[in-house]
């Protein structure tokens, strides 16, 4: 599988440029239709592994937020 | 209740638990509110009867669906290798080619697809992927070769646009449970189609009513030509595939007719002796008596068909064969039949095509066209009116499904003639064309579009019709709209709207917007929008249904025979005593009045009780004689697309289904109470019953001015409410979202059988009337600021944000896409302080995470261009914050594409805020104008404080007694726990709402009338008046300040008039008009003008000509080394400061000095110098610097525009002159 990825992720190879391979970390998105998690890959098809469904939905972000109080308060509406 | 023992359990009136269980558990068969699904009906089934499982009753066919229908109807097209000239062997071969079946599939996964566990496709997926909800359409296509041998080759035709919940959607037949699985709401009830995720559905459009003739007085139709009257009658023929023909009968001075029909949106009149005459072979005699009847006293028909038989003499066709032959003579060359038919043959197919083609016998034709010419007569002779086209007794309704199959009927008789014109132009063009061939004519299929599908998307995405025959409509744009999902209310009304036709949204007369009477039961008299779609844009009554069933009714003509009808091939009839009986537009029989009559009474009982079959939505027309009335008769209707509604028949007691025709001559009582003996035929089932579902959801609307509820129509419409209980599978565009939604505490009894409380529209609020801040003046509001913390009205917008990779700048063509979303190598630094400042919105794989928060250009996605190899990104273009609520990662149809598209949904948060609208349920809308805070606010004895206060003024003149009734229902409901019936028409004199709910704010221990005695929130001290106070529901509009304000103090301008631009979303200016121009010069505020129309807008400085006056004709000398003299004369050339002068005068002052000179030489006068055409006068306090050391330059401030004036006037050759003093 993961060879196949990268062929197909990277097809005109020498095109580019020597040395140019793009950053392959895997992402996880849930599926909008099974919910499954499915590790993506930059460049590879947008396509559920558990159900074949065609959308994903980015996972809710887990990085700490050192302003997120600010959020909470109805400052920000022009009044 | 002093003691809990004796008190016994009140049932409760809000349903709030059983509301809850139905949300948490949705029923696993059936739907949470079976009424959803009847109310869109005609929507779904007049798409299902496209179908041959179409699931509806066959009536009288044998159940084929309308696309099999129109196939058949389509016929076959036929070619021929040869060129027909006889030198070179005729014609030579023939072919026949025709369609013989057409299928339409089911959303499925597309083959190429391995991976999917289930090959349906849902229409969520199709809205959250911004694609459109399609089936898979085929054809059998068929052709025979030179010997005759039949061939057959399937032909795909594309993805066919599939209605939601139709008998070809995925989703049908699905319970709430189910429903909610494939992430559709619990009360989905479709009838729309989703087209690149947008929902879109084909508008109810009126139209006259089919297969019934009506008379017309129209003074245009004597502009036709020579010798036509005003006088024509109609008819709209509908074939059994729902396909339109409309032939009229004109009435020419000369007392004969022409037949009017189109073929290809081009009109064609025939003489209707030779129609009458090809049709049956008609004597002159049979022809006279037919339309005579016995009538032979009367000289005024006599004469007029004397006349009518003369003028046909001039054919000097006698037989019917013969004016069959005359007529396909004269159409062969349009109607583009097989070349080796004959006359006749042609002639024939034109009638059976295109007269009358709701009947296919010849003889049924005849008696119709006979008839139409009786019913002319009688309108030229004034027996008769003329029947009103705008009247709902003469309409029916274009369903969606029919005005679907019709364009697909269309597309695939195109592919046919298309199929045809190519082998025609080979053979004219010399190319070789083999019959026997197989290949040869795989290459002509392959010239011809056979993509229906995409030809339909474009239908429904667009509303426009492309079509070559026009399909007998008016108009051919503006048969889709969007379902807006803005709030529940304007969601179901899309379904329930109808359109009078484009057509008539230009014309100057107001007649065909008129409220008839005859709507009565079908089209709400309240819901409609005012300004300029008032009238026009009407919506269906809460009970009217529209037929989509087909009936059985054959065996009607012989029951009516057996009770007393004439039948139509009687001889001798006498046409002043009978009564012509049609049915659907053929004449079965004849009858005397007062049999007609019974016969009607009859069919009436028969069709309640079920007697004879006869089904319960015929509709029975009997139009008594009444002279200078409408044409008398008994017309029965069984078609489909009629408007129907229930009512009580009192005869029997029985469900009684009446139509818009029938209901003219009959008389309905409201209520029970009103039924007169031996007058009244039926009686209402519910006095509201006439109203739309909008209208009926006024609480109290029978205490309001008319107008006012108009004006709820429109605001339920606008509200911020609930759209959806799927917000997380919805792509809209905008959404908005009330959080604090809440059910009413007066309510009418229709709220819970619409799902209202579902999707709640608003929110209860305390009221006080009262005058007390003065911030409350022309209907402005003030609203409690503690209310508002506590989170009253507020709401949230959400917006989607499509990022595409194809379509943004740099995007290839090429099948390897060379951007993709992600965080190039060109971002070195990822973490700690020198992080790239997109590493606060932007994750890994270049989309934003979830929960940012976004203000104006802030990035929102990353992607990596491989040619430079550089990162860019797109930016967050609104200009409010923003929250990413949701990333979806859009894959292609078969699974196997990487990621190109992606949609972002935003959440803007829009707490209530000054500016903002607000609304009862009464059409009493109002903009919040402060928040109040609650210290000082006032209060009641008991401690309460509003959270809205409105002004007393809103009341006398609007006359909103509803708003009233309800502020008490409201109070009383709250304190007793009790959800208010307000339904209209409960109330009556003697026993009145203010009595009942006044007594039981007495039980709570208020008021009696409402009202209390309240205190000043600032000083404490009671008030001299005791204040109006209860509980209103408040809807909050979605027209608020934050979308609309506006202001600017300098910014872009126009790069021609050098004037500020205009619109709100270029930082653009407001328009100060002419009519603002004239309130400043009326002041006499001249500083303010100036300050408005010049300084703030295209003030500017100009260089004007002393002498010629000319602001175009400014010259600069190069004087960076002193003055210069140059020129035939050699003289110093006079010029200002620093070296401007005027081309104009200095070139008119060499050539004076040259002619002087001539003149001069040759002793004549001096001639004159040429003057402008247009001479301005500057005053002198607009000449900023006068330049002095002998230029001849002033500087003027004068308004850019005006230069550019001058120089466009100066392209005319207009020289325009300022004279500055």
């Amino acid at each position: 599988m993961s060879n196949q990825q990268q062929q197909n992720s990277n097809p005109p190879g020498g095109r580019y440029g020597a040395g140019f391979v793009p950053p392959k970390e895997a992402m996880e998105y849930n599926c909008a239709d099974c919910g499954a998690t499915n590790e993506i890959k930059s460049r590879e098809p947008i396509r559920c592994r558990e159900c074949g469904h065609r959308i994903m939905y980015k996972k809710r972000t887990k990085r700490s937020w050192p302003f997120l109080a600010r959020f909470c308060l109805p400052t920000d509406i022009p009044t | 209740m002093p003691d809990g023992a004796e008190c016994t359990r009140r049932k409760p009136t809000f349903n709030t638990l059983a509301r809850e269980e139905a949300f948490r558990n949705p029923p696993k068969n059936g739907s949470t509110y079976s009424i959803l699904n009847e109310f869109v009906a005609p929507h779904i089934e007049s798409f299902n009867a496209l179908f041959d499982d179409s699931g509806l009753p066959s009536g009288d066919g044998d159940g084929r669906g309308l696309i099999s229908l129109g196939v058949e109807d389509i016929g076959e097209r036929v070619v021929f290798d040869g060129d027909g000239k006889v030198e070179n062997r005729g014609w030579g071969n023939r072919m026949r080619i025709w369609i013989e079946a057409a299928t339409i599939a089911r959303p499925m996964v597309p083959d190429k697809d391995k991976h999917s566990t289930t090959r349906k496709v849902f229409p969520s997926e199709a809205r959250e992927r911004l694609t459109s909800y399609r089936g898979r359409m085929t054809i059998k296509l068929c052709w025979t070769d030179p010997y005759g041998q039949r061939h057959e080759m399937p032909k795909d035709c594309g993805l066919v646009p599939i209605m939601v919940r139709s008998v070809r959607c995925n989703l049908r037949g699905m319970s709430s449970a189910e429903l909610v699985k494939k992430h559709e709401e619990p009360e989905e009830f479709g009838g729309y189609f989703v087209i690149n995720g947008n929902e879109r559905l084909i508008r109810y459009l009126i139209l006259p009513r089919r297969n019934h003739v009506i008379s017309l007085i129209r003074p245009t139709f004597a502009n036709r030509g020579p010798s036509y009257t005003q006088y024509a009658v109609q008819i709209r023929c509908v074939r059994p595939d729902q396909t339109a023909v409309t032939n009229s009968l004109h009435y020419l001075s000369n007392g004969s007719a022409m037949l009017r029909f189109s073929w290809r949106k081009q009109e064609y009149v025939i003489p209707i002796m030779l129609i009458l005459k090809a049709l049956v072979g008609a004597s002159d005699k049979e022809i006279f008596e037919g339309v005579m009847m016995q009538d032979h006293e009367n000289t005024f028909l006599t004469d007029r068909v004397e006349l009518l038989l003369r003028s046909f003499k001039m054919f000097t066709l006698k037989t019917g064969e013969q004016c069959l032959e005359y007529l396909g003579d004269k159409f062969r060359v349009v109607l583009g039949t097989p070349e080796d038919w004959a006359n006749g043959a042609v002639g024939a197919w034109l009638i059976q095509k295109l007269i009358l083609v709701h009947l296919t016998n010849p003889r049924d034709k005849y008696r119709m066209l006979l008839f139409m010419l009786r019913k002319l007569y009688a309108v030229v002779s004034s027996s008769c009116c003329a029947d009103n086209p705008d009247s709902p007794q003469h309409q029916e309704v274009l369903l969606p499904g029919s005005l679907y199959g019709m364009i697909i009927k269309e597309r695939l008789e195109e592919t046919l003639n298309q199929i045809r014109l190519n082998i025609s132009l080979d053979v004219r063009n010399g190319v070789t064309v083999d019959f026997n061939d197989k290949k040869y004519f795989q290459k002509v299929l392959a010239k011809v579009n056979f993509d229906i599908g995409a030809k339909l998307s474009n239908f429904l995405a667009t509303g426009n019709l492309v079509s070559p025959t026009g399909l007998d409509l008016q108009q051919a744009s503006g048969f889709t709209i969007v379902a807006e999902k803005l709030n529940w209310q304007r969601y179901i009304s899309h379904f329930r709207c109808i359109h009078r036709g484009a057509f008539f949204a230009e014309l100057k007369t107001t007649t065909v917007r008129k409220l008839l009477p005859e709507a009565w039961g079908f089209l709400c008299p309240v819901h409609t929008p005012d300004g300029s779609p008032c009238g026009l844009l009407n919506h269906l009554s809460r009970t009217c249904r529209i037929v989509t069933a087909p009936l059985t009714v054959a065996h009607i003509p012989s029951v009516l025979a057996a009770h007393g009808m004439t039948q139509s091939f009687t001889s001798s009839i006498d046409g002043r005593k009978n009564l012509c009986v049609q049915l659907d537009g053929r004449v079965i029989g004849w009858a005397r009045p007062a049999v007609a009559k019974q016969l009607a009474t009859n069919l009436r009982i028969w069709k309640t009780e079920g007697v004879n079959e006869i089904p319960l939505d015929l509709e029975i027309g009997l139009v008594p004689e009444f002279k200078g009335g409408q044409y008398p008769g008994l017309f029965l209707f069984s078609t489909r697309a009629r408007m129907m509604r229930p009512v009580k028949y009192l005869a029997n007691g029985r469900d009684d289904q009446v139509g818009p025709f029938e209901q003219v001559y009959m008389d309905i009582a409201c209520t029970p109470e009103e039924i007169e003996v031996a007058v009244s035929s039926h009686v209402e089932h519910n006095p509201t019953n006439f109203l739309s579902i909008l209208a009926n959801l006024t609480p109290f609307s029978d205490f309001n001015q008319s107008p006012r509820n108009i004006y709820q129509c429109q605001m339920g419409k606008q509200t911020m409410g609930t759209p959806s209980t799927a917000l997380q599978h919805r792509t809209d565009n905008k959404l908005y979202r009330l959080q604090t939604g809440q059910s009413p505490v007066v309510r009418p009894a229709l709220h819970n059988t619409y799902a209202m409380d579902s999707f709640p529209n608003g929110t209860n609020a305390v009221v006080a009337v009262i005058s007390y801040t003065g911030y409350d003046m022309e209907d402005a509001m003030i609203l409690n600021k503690s209310a508002h913390e506590r989170g009253f009205a507020y709401g949230t917008v959400y917006k989607s944000q499509i990022i595409d990779l194809k379509d943004v700048p740099g995007a290839t063509k090429a099948a390897a896409p060379t951007l993709h979303f992600g965080l190039g190598r060109d971002i070195i630094h990822r973490h700690g302080d020198r992080a790239h400042y997109c590493l606060d919105f932007i994750d890994a794989d270049g989309l934003p995470f979830v929960g940012t928060k976004l203000s104006t250009g802030d990035p929102i996605a990353a992607y990596i261009d491989d040619t430079s190899g550089r990162t860019k990104f797109v930016k967050y273009k609104g200009d409010e914050m923003a929250l990413i609520d949701e990333v979806r990662l859009l894959g292609s149809d078969a699974g196997d594409s990487e990621l190109q598209k992606v949609q972002i949904s935003l959440r803007i948060t829009r707490s209530p805020v000054i500016g903002d609208k607000f609304s009862s349920r009464h059409g009493q809308k109002g903009v919040c104008s402060q928040k109040w805070p609650a210290v000082d606010m006032p209060f009641s004895e008991s401690g309460m404080q509003p959270d809205v206060i409105i002004n007393p003024h809103a009341f006398p003149s609007r006359m909103t007694i509803g708003m009233l009734v309800e502020s008490m229902a409201g109070k009383a409901g709250a304190m007793h726990g009790l959800a208010q019936d307000a339904t209209p028409f409960k109330f009556t004199e003697e026993d009145t709402a203010s009595e009942y709910f006044g007594e039981q704010l007495l039980a709570a221990g208020y008021n009696y009338y409402g009202n209390e005695p309240m205190y000043s929130g600032i000083t404490g001290q009671e008030f001299a008046a005791d204040i109006y106070i209860g509980v209103v529901y408040y809807q909050r509009l979605r027209h608020m300040v934050l979308d609309k304000f506006q202001v600017r103090t300098t910014g872009p301008v126009d790069p021609v008039t050098r004037q500020p631009v205009k619109g709100r979303k270029r930082a653009g200016g407001i328009r100060f008009g002419e009519m603002e121009r004239d309130a400043l010069i009326a002041h006499g505020t001249s500083f303010l003008l100036q300050d408005r129309l010049m300084n703030c807008s295209d003030y500017s400085t100009a260089w004007v000509c002393r002498t010629c006056g000319s602001l175009i004709s400014l010259g600069y000398e190069d004087i960076s080394l002193g003055e210069v003299a140059m020129g035939a004369s050699s003289t110093l050339r006079p010029s200002g400061p620093s070296g401007e002068y005027c081309r104009v005068c200095r070139a008119a002052a060499e050539l004076q000095d040259e002619r002087e000179r001539q003149a001069l030489a040759a002793g004549q006068a001096v001639p004159p110098t040429p003057q402008a055409d247009v001479r301005v006068a500057i005053s002198s306090q607009h000449v900023l610097g006068r330049a002095s050391k002998g230029g001849d330059l002033d500087i003027v401030a004068i308004p850019y525009v005006f230069r550019y004036l001058c120089a466009e006037l100066a392209s005319m050759g207009i020289a325009v002159s300022l004279a500055v003093t």
